[in-house]
């Protein structure tokens, strides 16, 4: 089968080796398309993450995928899930809302923790930092899907993985004439 | 006999997936019509498809540096547009592939040398249906002078034009590309 792969290659033109590199182009826009059109829709920079970790006692589990949602009109509550950024840290958080302060002009500041921690998250916060803001929100939980981000969590936990699979995509892609 | 060899042979391409044997034909048909008849071949066609692919992957990589140089949401407008207009190329890309395409591989213009009468133009279409042997062939021919189209078909077992080792061979396709070929000559001049 691969000698029949590379067979179709040695009698590729120009053309039909531009229209394969283009094909490929077009499967990574597609996926970056979909994910912007999920960011403009949802109004979070990053509208579906992967718990890492077991923050909440049986409602969510590492592996979960998390799909969120940013939109201004709906305010934060007490009692919500939100997934944060904190200043100085790459990963976001998922945490439960603790306390809010809304002032009259509309800013608000709340507190975080985890469920299985037994203290706020203070300490996770930057140096100097004693609430979150809506900026730092990356978005709130709306849905969740269990056990298919262990995927993406294998992937980042052995690159080499990654990079085979996406290598081997790639080359199918690349090689494959219609 | 001939049908004892048709079933060997067969069974020789079963193994080869179907749309490499397809494209084994198709190529071949292509290098007739370069290389025997020495017709021209145009890209436009090709080049049409090239074009839109090209304008679609541009606009995604457009959104990809504007995001990354004015992150979200900042760039909210400018990633609803290239969004919307991704996807509008890719529905204007399936239309021309299902409507202006359909399956032609090759066009290839007979020039007349003297200048006087437009060229003829050579379209050859092919499909080859899934778990059939049955390679479906397409042949028109469009009068530059008057307009008219004529069609030939050829429906024949892939079988016929591959040996035991599951090569092609060029002399099996020969007669049946002149036979299309000067079947279609024929019928423009009687017309």
């Amino acid at each position: 089968m691969l000698q029949s792969l590379f067979d179709d290659v040695k009698r590729m033109n120009k053309r039909q080796f531009l229209y394969q590199v283009l094909s490929f182009g077009m499967i990574v826009s597609s996926a970056l398309m979909i994910w912007k059109g999920l960011m403009v829709v949802t109004g979070s920079e990053s509208p579906i993450v992967v718990v890492l970790r077991q923050v909440f006692l049986h409602i969510q589990d590492r592996g979960d995928l998390l799909f969120l949602t940013n939109y201004k009109e709906e305010p934060v509550r007490v009692g919500e899930i939100v997934v944060f950024k904190v200043e100085g840290r790459d990963i976001p958080i998922v945490h439960r809302v603790l306390k809010l302060h809304e002032k009259n002009n509309g800013t608000v500041k709340f507190l975080t923790k985890g469920d299985n921690n037994s203290v706020d998250d203070r300490g996770l916060y930057a140096p100097g930092q004693l609430w979150l803001t809506k900026k730092d929100v990356v978005g709130r939980a709306r849905g969740f899907l269990p056990y298919v981000g262990m995927v993406t969590i294998y992937m980042n936990e052995y690159p080499k993985f990654k990079y085979a699979v996406l290598a081997c995509l790639g080359m199918y892609v690349l090689v494959h004439r219609e | 006999m001939l049908e004892i060899l048709q079933n060997l042979t067969f069974q020789q391409l079963n193994n080869k997936d179907m749309s490499y044997v397809k494209n084994d034909v198709s190529d071949t048909f292509k290098d007739f019509f370069s290389i025997k008849f020495n017709y021209l071949e145009s890209f436009a066609l090709m080049d049409g498809r090239l074009a839109m692919c090209g304008i679609a992957v541009g606009v995604a990589m457009f959104a990809l540096l504007w995001d990354y140089l004015y992150p979200f949401p900042q760039s909210r407008p400018i990633l609803i547009f290239c969004v919307s207009a991704y996807f509008l190329m890719m529905g204007i890309l399936t239309l021309y592939t299902t409507y202006k395409e359909k399956g032609i591989f090759v066009v290839a213009i007979q020039n007349d040398h003297t200048g006087f009468v437009p060229d003829n133009i050579w379209e050859a279409s092919s499909f080859l249906k899934k778990f059939d042997d049955k390679y479906n062939l397409i042949l028109s021919c469009k009068n530059g002078k008057t307009g008219a189209r004529y069609e030939a078909t050829m429906v024949k077992s892939v079988a016929n034009f591959f040996d035991e080792n599951g090569t092609m061979v060029y002399e099996l396709l020969e007669p049946e590309v002149s036979k299309l070929h000067s079947s279609l000559l024929a019928e423009r001049k009687e017309k």
